[in-house]
């Protein structure tokens, strides 16, 4: 699997170290965190990951908005998003599809094949 | 001296003559002096000759014009039989007819007197008599007339006749038709015996006596025992018996009312005996005067007359009577209406009270809105909420109450209730509290029971505001704890995972075993928490299926890779069929269902055994035994199956494995890792299809699941784009 850049935006620590040494083990990827919507976006505009991992339910700035303002900056308006969600219906996801996301994936997740779930649907050669 | 002998004789003839003459005779001058008078003169004056002779006969004269005029007024009148009155020395006014002969011999004038003052007096007498009769006869007949009531009549009518003719007794009989009668009034003196209630023998009232008195005869007896009466002498003895000297027996006849015969011709009325009015004078024999006797006619018929007259007052009370008695009981027929319209009145006004009363208690707005959307009924709460009075509601337009805004949002469901389909459909609505209040409305049409035509609507409208605040804070909460409770499950079950590649450290077999035991398990509570929260979800219905024309092998397709690798690690086949059907679905609802009865056929399945997935129309359906089951025939259907050669499911079960929980052995769960939800959640979303899912089963040999989609037609899918 080729070196890619993943930034994981979750305020779970806990959720945070699972998916990083989950990735690390399985692949060669770097995996950025951030703790909060604000600092995955200043992240992104830096460091400009290949996809972003980004928490639906987080405090002051959620997943939708800071998907938006992602959108909204010409940096990060191209980074693929997937969604982490503990939102489990699939009633509940219809409204993420429609605004553009590259994915869901549904906690708890099973943190060996994120890797590979992560790279379909980025249609990544794995 | 014949010759000369002949004229004194005559002379001593008349001159006798003059003399003893009873008539008075004089001989007056031109001017009325008597020249010479008989003695029948001086008599009728009451005066001496000399005391006549030379004195003028107008000074005896009642005339009021002065001597010359009277006398020439006498005179002229050239009248030889007149009548003058005298007015006579001794005071006295005489009567006096008389007779002239003018010229006697010239200055001699013949005048003959009589005197008629006892004539004259008499037919005065005789006149007043007559005037004082008919006068008590206009009494009597006034009496008899002022009285409606037969016996009063009668009982005037003898006393009256007794009273005028002074009789002994007055009877009145009646004769009944069968020819009996008997005395029914009298008056009679207390002297002599009463005859009332008395019937005449047969041999003293025959038959002919009977017709003869219906012919108006009228018999006067002035001596009942002369033999010019005549009378029968069981009559005389009948008569003696009751002291009867002398009767007077007038018929009373009734005259017969004027009827319409068979022949619709008006009959002329007849008369006939109705009975005899009888006077008798027990005392002495009397005749019976002429005028008696037309008094008592006339007294007959004025009974005649009365007894018609009672007739008819009878006929006309018996009218009266009838009429009366129908009127009575058609005012009592009325009453009872009445009554029963006040009580059924009274029983509506109570209803419509009790309804009024229901219906303003209750906590919702209910009215009825006829066809042309104009509120014929509102309760109280269009008051409370909205602050509409019942005039400003009743008769308006429902535009008009809620706003061509609102009126716009409602109308759609307004049209479906007035064109015969019960509507309930959820709204917002500002109250008068100027709060948006979350209300729902049912409209339910008013079909009239001849024609089943739409009349109107009930329309039922209640605050759901709390129940809606409650759904969101139930949503909340489910959406808290789902992301409460998957949060740290994700990192427990990503730490397991990466725990069990070993790549962080190998563990001993046990602590191995351990490891995997906790994964295994937190993968069961993930899916329990999944299911338990999808359950919720859907029953709440919350859940909008996000319906669009699929592919149902496309969805199959899905299916089968989502399961492939639970397939392989079991060993199982899996084997699919189908055409390209499309049903209108929300492919990850259908998927999620496909997979769920992919994994409970994989899980039961033998390694090395085949699942069957496939979807078939309803035309091939319709060939298999369980086409009842689909319970539609009108919607094409598709039918999805899925197929194992599992253990099978018995008979008994195959309705309860559908249920929450319930699952064919309670040890399924934990050898599984099954959830017992799963098959529940299925049908839920099925349902939701407007489909249906059943289960059929061969103990041994294996299960099939069954569920049914709506198919699209060719028409149908070219219009939608998927």
């Amino acid at each position: 699997m080729s070196t890619k850049c993943i930034l994981l935006i979750d305020d779970e620590e806990t959720i945070q170290e699972v998916v990083q040494v989950g990735l690390e083990l399985e692949t060669d990827w770097e995996v950025l965190t951030a703790s909060s919507g604000l600092e995955g976006i200043a992240i992104a505009k830096t460091k400009l990951p290949d996809a972003i991992l980004l928490d639906v339910m987080m405090p002051d700035m959620d997943g939708i908005a800071t998907f938006s303002k992602l959108k909204a900056n010409s940096k990060t308006q191209s980074i693929p998003v997937i969604f982490l969600t503990a939102k489990t219906q699939i009633a509940e996801q219809h409204p993420f599809k429609k605004i553009g996301i590259a994915g869901v994936i549904i906690k708890p997740f099973n943190s060996i094949t994120l890797a590979i779930q992560i790279a379909e649907m980025l249609e990544w050669k794995v | 001296m014949q010759s000369a002998e002949k004229p004194q004789r005559l002379e001593s003839l008349l001159k006798a003559g003059f003399e003893r003459s009873f008539e008075a005779i004089a001989i007056v001058g031109d001017n009325g002096q008597f020249i010479e008078v008989n003695p029948a003169v001086c008599d009728l004056f009451g005066l001496a000759r000399e005391e006549l002779i030379n004195h003028s006969i107008i000074n005896f004269l009642k005339l009021d014009l002065n001597c010359e005029q009277a006398w020439h007024l006498f005179w002229e009148r050239g009248q030889e039989i007149g009548e003058v009155q005298l007015l006579c020395p001794n005071g006295t006014t005489r009567a006096v007819e008389y007779t002239s002969v003018i010229d006697l011999s010239p200055g001699n004038h013949l005048l003959i007197l009589r005197d008629i003052t006892k004539r004259r007096q008499a037919a005065k007498e005789e006149l007043q008599r007559q005037h004082q009769r008919v006068e008590l006869f206009s009494e009597v007949t006034l009496k008899i007339r002022q009285s409606l009531q037969l016996k009063e009549i009668l009982q005037t009518a003898v006393t009256e006749v007794q009273r005028i003719l002074q009789a002994d007794r007055v009877l009145i009989y009646q004769v009944f038709a069968n020819g009996t009668g008997k005395t029914i009034s009298e008056a009679t003196l207390p002297t002599y015996p009463a005859i009332l209630d008395v019937e005449f023998p047969e041999e003293v009232f025959p038959a002919e006596y009977r017709e003869l008195y219906g012919q108006g005869r009228t018999q006067a007896y002035a001596d009942v025992h002369s033999p010019d009466a005549a009378l029968a002498e069981c009559l005389v003895e009948f008569l003696d018996e009751w002291y009867v000297k002398a009767k007077l027996v007038v018929p009373i006849l009734q005259s017969l009312n004027s009827h319409t015969n068979s022949q619709n011709r008006r009959v002329k009325p007849q008369n006939q005996l109705w009975g005899l009015l009888i006077a008798h004078q027990c005392q002495a024999a009397r005749p019976w005067s002429e005028f008696e006797v037309e008094l008592m006619q006339q007294l007959a018929d004025q009974i005649g007359i009365a007894l018609s007259q009672a007739q008819l007052l009878e006929n006309l009370e018996e009218m009266v009577a009838e009429r009366t008695a129908e009127l009575r009981k058609v005012n009592s027929n009325l009453q009872q209406e009445i009554n029963d319209r006040l009580q059924a009145e009274e029983a509506l006004r109570r209803s419509e009270e009790q309804l009024r009363l229901i219906t303003n208690a209750l906590p919702v707005l209910i009215a009825y809105i006829d066809k042309e959307q104009r509120y014929r009924f509102n309760n109280q709460a269009y008051k409370t909420w909205l602050g509409l009075s019942p005039s400003e509601v009743s008769g308006s337009h429902l535009q008009k109450v809620h706003g061509k805004k609102v009126y716009q949002q409602i109308r759609v469901h307004v049209e479906a209730a007035l064109s015969g389909r019960t509507v309930t459909y959820e709204h917002e609505m500002t109250l008068k509290d100027r709060r948006t209040h979350s209300v729902s409305v049912t409209y339910i049409p008013h079909l009239s029971e001849e024609e089943g035509l739409v009349k109107g609507f009930f329309a039922l409208t209640s605050d759901i505001s709390d129940r809606k605040a409650i759904e969101r804070m139930k949503d909340e909460f489910i959406s808290v704890v789902s992301h409460e409770l998957r949060t740290p499950l994700a990192s427990i079950h990503g730490s397991l995972k990466i725990l069990a590649t070993g790549k962080l450290g190998k563990l001993s077999a046990t602590g191995q075993r351990m490891l995997e035991i906790a994964d295994e398990q937190t993968d069961r509570l993930v899916r329990l928490v999944n299911n338990v929260l999808d359950l919720q979800r859907i029953e709440s219905g919350k859940v909008n299926m996000d319906k669009k024309a699929c592919n149902a092998a496309d969805l199959i397709k899905k299916a089968v890779q989502a399961m492939q690798t639970m397939a392989t690690e079991h060993g199982v086949n899996l084997a699919t069929k189908s055409t390209s059907f499309s049903v209108w679905a929300d492919p990850d609802y259908i998927v999620q269902t496909l997979t769920n009865l992919l994994s409970n056929a994989i899980k039961f399945s033998p390694a090395n055994s085949t699942v069957w997935l496939s979807a078939i129309t309803d035309n091939e359906v319709n060939r298999t035994k369980n086409q009842k089951q689909l319970g539609c025939s009108t919607t094409t259907y598709v039918t999805f199956q899925v197929k194992d050669q599992g253990q099978g499911i018995p008979n008994s079960q195959l309705e309860s494995i559908f249920e929450r929980f319930e699952q064919v052995d309670s040890s399924d769960s934990r050898k599984k890792g099954g959830t017992g939800l799963g098959l529940t959640i299925c049908r839920k979303i099925i349902q939701q299809h407007g489909g249906k899912i059943w289960a059929e089963s061969s103990l041994g040999k294996g299960s099939t699941f069954y569920f049914t989609l709506p198919a699209l037609k060719q028409q149908e899918e070219d219009n939608h784009e998927y």
